[in-house]
């Protein structure tokens, strides 16, 4: 499909020099990572920037690393690379299994975690695992640096806390000392690529403490707070899990969509939550648990 | 039997290397140098509306935009078998995305920057989005001038209505029928639209010469139907206009007949000595090409306490779309095979074409079968099970056999039905009743039989070229496409087994209009059989001339002489052996130094001289209008997840009577293929229309089509042979009906795990899920 919208487009070598770009176009430059939404946004012509500024010749936003409990995840780093890095599955499965979700191999070979939460779109399956670990977003400009906390993130369905001079430079996200463990179940209509109808990252210690986000079910990606107070010191039962099924009507707001209906998607989270529940139990308890075949189909 | 060497075989394809390696050559690829133009569609926003004015003036000044054409510059009709559509709309507007004007330019973004600035003014008119809706009295109609619109003799149009074409099939004593009936079930189903999503989306190149003459390269699964096309409506004749179809990344129906491609052929006509590509967008496939026709069918049927069919009541309900010059032959096909592999004694069928507000249906892989077997093989298990009847010894019990009378009159051809349904309840071991280990799961399994002829006209032909190179090598010039079935690896399968000359040594090219001869269209699982009696055809009489040649210049018994590893023998002298290449371009010398013969160029033809469609029109006795039926059955195993939904196929099996598998390993490919794309259009795949006529999911985000990730986990494909007597060796066509089942054994499956009978298609978790919830309440 052509593309009918003209632009310009740089590839600084430097951050300086990309902050500079960015700060003279504001919003009329887009940053370029992975491309996967943006260029396809341009063909269908929702988005007509001046400029595109592409940022994978920006050697620091490559970085990927885990120091002190810090896994840090560069601008320019790909979902690809995020599954292949065994230390990044060792420190967090969940963000392990949220990367193996999102879109289908080709994609996740150019797309960026970065670039993902900077499209905030409500089915965000990377969302769920940065909410979970509290992950702190580092944006930029030639002002200064700004460290962002992934809850006040997101402000609305493609809408987040960034402002028209910064450019994310990466993401990082603290790995709990104490023995825990997370999972991510994404529901989708087939075995192939998709968007989730639902969404659930949950997570516990050895301490009863459950972190708990979830997505497609409300404006933004979002914790679960009310539930996880519930749970908090608490171990998992049937009795309790429903008490916490209970919790959905007003923990989540799903909207139907041609993905799904909102029906369906508050039944099916308290499926999830069920389910997930349980395997991030298993996985604290040294089991294997494959997320891909928790909810049946594939 | 007889032994064959290269029938039966499971030879490699020989388009393999080409393909693989990337040496192919599709319709994106060719380079047409500095003269190219490219086009861009102005498509309605609107789905039924008078187009009230068009206002070109902003995007001529595009700079790049070198002319823009609406319907005013080509005010011609077009179509298949019915006369209904334009190149582009005239003064009204019947669908979202139909082509209103192109723009065209120097490079494709300006073409789509000028294109979005057409400004087009609507009067909004009532639009008619379902066919229900389009039935009623009162309703808006499409064509107030349906009565003047030309149409095969085989269409019944009902003009002052919506209805394009209206197949009666009526037989025996429908209420004495149902008067004999212990039980009656009665009820409707649905089944959506559906989109064929092949990789390669439609393109085409118009280039019109200063001498005259148009060629098209068009990536086509009707190279020979689309010139006849563009002749009629161009008014040009044949020899003037050329169509070239290289490779094809999939066609699945959509590229049969003529869709989009007349557009780049009538702009060429405007735009002398420069060549015009329209290259669609994934969304413009979505919507405007063919789409699969929406059903709704009402199901009566009648059945003895013994388990026998006495009548069938079978309406069916078409959403056909605005332009229904190749869709209503899709409800001709189904209008005359509504009965289902069975032997019904009374008989009333209705098949309806309606016109609707939406995009023209067509062709598409099984050519209405799946839609008619959805409600059919539901009804069939329902009323089994009601009856207590095992639906197996049911299906058994009523299934069609060689000479019996089919719903038009005509006799059931010779096939393998009973065998089918016997190996694939072995294969699926149907009687064994497996419970899941997973207390969130249930395991349930699904049958379905399937029948399918194909729909043609009554002369529908096909013809073959063969000419011998000096090495024995073989050229092989037919016009079907090879739509990834493996055609041209069949037919030169068939031209070698005559010839003794290996399928590596023969080359197929895909065809160009001015050099092949004529092939009707590559659609209707006919390619097989009809195009392999012409190459069976031709490859029989360059034999003959090779022979005869041998014959005069040797003196031995023309009938002693046979051919064997490419070379002339004879039984009576095991010494003689005279090796094809020596003679077949540079003919035999005798002992005066002279020659005989010259180079050996062979021709066959086919036509089905049988067939006939003078059926009545009321009760379609008479005629016949179809040339043979080819029969399966399938099943399968499912384990559902009781909580989401989930359906998983465990294991499916599907037997075919092939009549003679060609080529076992590509008819295996069809049967896995098949039922994947069948397996989609149940489990997930659907379009979705808003209040407005606009498609919601013209992308592969919200319309799913299967991926590696969702195959089933075991498939057994099963051939059965039980010979066509008019197929080459015994073949007939089996491409479409791999597909057919999916739908009906779901539901099926469905119904034994969980107790749930969903009579709408898609059947995804969500309605499985809700569904089962709503039981619970």
């Amino acid at each position: 499909m052509a593309i009918a919208h003209e632009f310009n487009y740089e590839r600084p070598q430097s951050l300086h020099a990309a902050m500079e770009l960015k700060d003279s176009y504001r919003n009329s430059a887009l940053i370029y990572a992975g491309g996967t939404d943006l260029v396809v946004n341009i063909k269908e012509g929702m988005l007509k920037p001046e400029l595109l500024i592409d940022i994978k010749d920006i050697p620091e936003l490559h970085k990927l690393c885990l120091d002190n409990g810090t896994l840090y995840i560069g601008a320019a780093v790909t979902f690809m690379e995020l599954i292949d890095t065994d230390f990044v599955e060792q420190a967090c499965q969940m963000l392990h299994d949220a990367a193996k979700t999102v879109a289908s191999h080709g994609v996740r070979s150019r797309a960026t975690l970065a670039g993902n939460i900077c499209s905030a779109v409500p089915s965000l399956d990377s969302a769920t695992p940065l909410l979970c670990y509290d992950a702190v977003v580092h944006c930029q400009s030639l002002e200064g640096t700004r460290n962002i906390p992934i809850g006040d993130w997101f402000l609305a369905p493609r809408k987040t806390a960034i402002k028209d001079n910064e450019l994310v430079t990466g993401i990082s996200l603290k790995i709990p000392k104490e023995q825990n463990a997370g999972v991510y179940l994404k529901l989708g209509r087939y075995g192939g690529e998709d968007l989730a109808q639902a969404g659930w990252g949950i997570w516990l210690n050895n301490a009863k403490q459950y972190r708990i986000a979830h997505c497609a079910l409300a404006p933004t990606p979002k914790r679960a707070f009310a539930i996880e107070a519930l749970l908090n010191g608490k171990e998992l039962s049937p009795e309790l899990i429903q008490t916490a099924i209970a919790l959905l009507d007003e923990e989540i707001k799903p909207i139907s969509d041609i993905r799904s209906g909102k029906e369906y998607r508050m039944h099916v989270s308290g499926v999830m939550l069920k389910r997930g529940l349980y395997a991030a139990k298993d996985r604290l308890d040294g089991k294997i648990v494959e997320p891909a075949k928790l909810l049946g189909g594939i | 039997m007889k032994e064959y060497t290269y029938i039966g075989k499971d030879v490699t394809r020989i388009d393999g290397l080409e393909k693989i390696s990337g040496a192919a050559i599709y319709g994106d690829d060719i380079d047409f140098g500095a003269n190219l133009l490219h086009a861009e569609l102005v498509s309605s926003t609107e789905a039924h509306a008078i187009i009230k004015s068009i206002d070109i003036s902003e995007a001529l000044k595009v700079k790049g935009v070198y002319k823009i054409f609406t319907g005013k510059d080509f005010p011609y009709k077009f179509g298949l078998y019915m006369k209904d559509r334009f190149i582009f709309a005239q003064d009204k507007v019947r669908f979202v995305g139909e082509q209103i004007a192109a723009v065209v330019a120097r490079t494709p973004g300006a073409a789509k920057r000028a294109a979005a600035l057409v400004k087009v003014e609507y009067e909004p008119l009532p639009a008619v989005l379902d066919q229900m809706d389009a039935l009623a009295d009162g309703a808006t109609l499409l064509h107030p001038d349906l009565e003047n619109y030309p149409h095969v003799p085989w269409f019944f149009p009902k003009p002052g209505t919506n209805v394009a074409h209206w197949r009666k099939t009526r037989k025996g004593d429908l209420e004495g029928g149902f008067a004999q009936a212990d039980y009656i079930l009665e009820d409707t189903y649905t089944v959506p639209r559906y989109a064929h999503c092949a990789i390669e989306t439609h393109v085409a190149v118009g280039k019109f010469d200063y001498s005259g003459r148009l060629t098209v390269w068009s990536s086509s699964q009707s190279p020979h139907t689309q010139r006849h096309l563009f002749a009629e409506a161009l008014g040009l004749g044949h020899k003037d206009v050329r169509v070239i179809a290289p490779h094809v990344g999939g066609g699945f129906g959509g590229k049969a007949g003529v869709t989009m491609e007349i557009i780049p052929a009538a702009l060429a006509t405007k735009l002398k000595g420069y060549a015009v590509k329209l290259r669609y967008s994934r969304e413009q496939e979505f919507i405007n090409t063919y789409q699969r026709l929406g059903v709704v069918a009402k199901i009566k049927m009648g059945v003895s306490k013994e388990g026998k069919i006495t009548a069938l009541d079978h309406k069916i309900y078409w959403d056909a779309g605005a332009y229904v010059e190749y869709g209503a032959n899709v409800v001709n096909a189904v209008g005359l095979s509504a009965i289902g592999p069975y032997k019904i004694d009374n008989v009333s069928i209705d098949s309806v074409c309606i016109y609707t507000n939406l995009p023209p249906g067509g062709a598409y892989r099984g050519f209405g079968y799946s839609e008619m077997l959805f409600g059919l093989e539901s009804h069939v298990t329902r009323v089994a099970n009601e009856l207590g009847i095992d639906q197996i010894e049911f299906r058994r019990n009523n299934a069609i056999r060689v000479g019996d009378t089919t719903a038009y009159g005509a006799k059931m051809n010779p096939n393998g039905l009973l065998e089918c349904i016997d190996k694939v309840t072995k294969a699926i071991d149907w009687e064994h009743r497996p419970v899941s280990q997973n207390p969130n799961t249930v395991i349930g399994k699904g049958f379905s039989l399937f029948w399918k002829a194909p729909a043609m006209p009554p002369n529908a032909s096909s013809s073959a070229f063969l000419k011998f190179n000096e090495d024995s090598s073989i050229n092989l010039i037919i016009s079907g496409m090879d739509i990834g079935q493996g055609y041209q690896t069949v037919m030169a399968q068939i031209a070698a087994e005559i010839l003794s000359v290996p399928p590596s040594k023969i080359r197929v090219e895909t065809p160009d209009t001015d050099r092949n001869p004529y092939e009707w269209q590559t659609v209707a699982s006919h390619i097989t059989w009809s195009s392999g009696n012409a190459v069976k055809k031709a490859a029989i009489d360059a034999r003959e001339q090779i022979l005869s040649l041998v014959h005069r210049v040797y003196n031995l018994p023309l009938e002693e002489l046979y051919l064997q590893d490419e070379a002339v023998k004879c039984t009576q002298d095991p010494r003689f052996v005279l090796p094809l290449k020596d003679f077949v371009v540079d003919g035999i010398m005798t002992k005066d130094g002279t020659f005989k013969g010259g180079p050996i160029n062979a021709r066959g033809m086919f036509m089905p001289e049988f067939s006939s469609t003078n059926g009545d029109p009321e009760t379609s006795q008479g005629g016949h209008p179809n040339v043979h039926y080819t029969v399966g059955a399938a099943a399968l195993t499912v384990e559902i997840d009781k909580d989401t939904g989930k359906i998983k196929v465990l294991k499916t099996a599907l037997a075919i009577d092939a009549g003679k598998a060609l080529n076992p390993d590509l008819v295996r490919g069809q049967i896995t293929g098949g039922l994947l794309q069948g397996l989609a259009t149940v489990l997930y795949e659907d379009m979705r229309y808003d209040a407005k006529g606009k498609l919601l999911n013209p992308n592969f985000t919200d319309y799913k089509i299967p991926t590696a990730m969702d195959v089933p986990e075991e498939i057994i494909p099963i051939i059965v042979e039980v010979p066509q007597p008019d197929g080459p060796f015994g073949a007939r066509g089996i491409g479409e009906h791999t597909m057919l089942p999916a739908a009906p054994m779901i539901a099926n499956a469905v119904e034994d795990a969980l107790g749930i009978r969903i009579k709408s298609m898609p059947i995804t978790a969500e309605k499985v899920a809700m569904a089962l919830l709503a039981k619970k309440k």
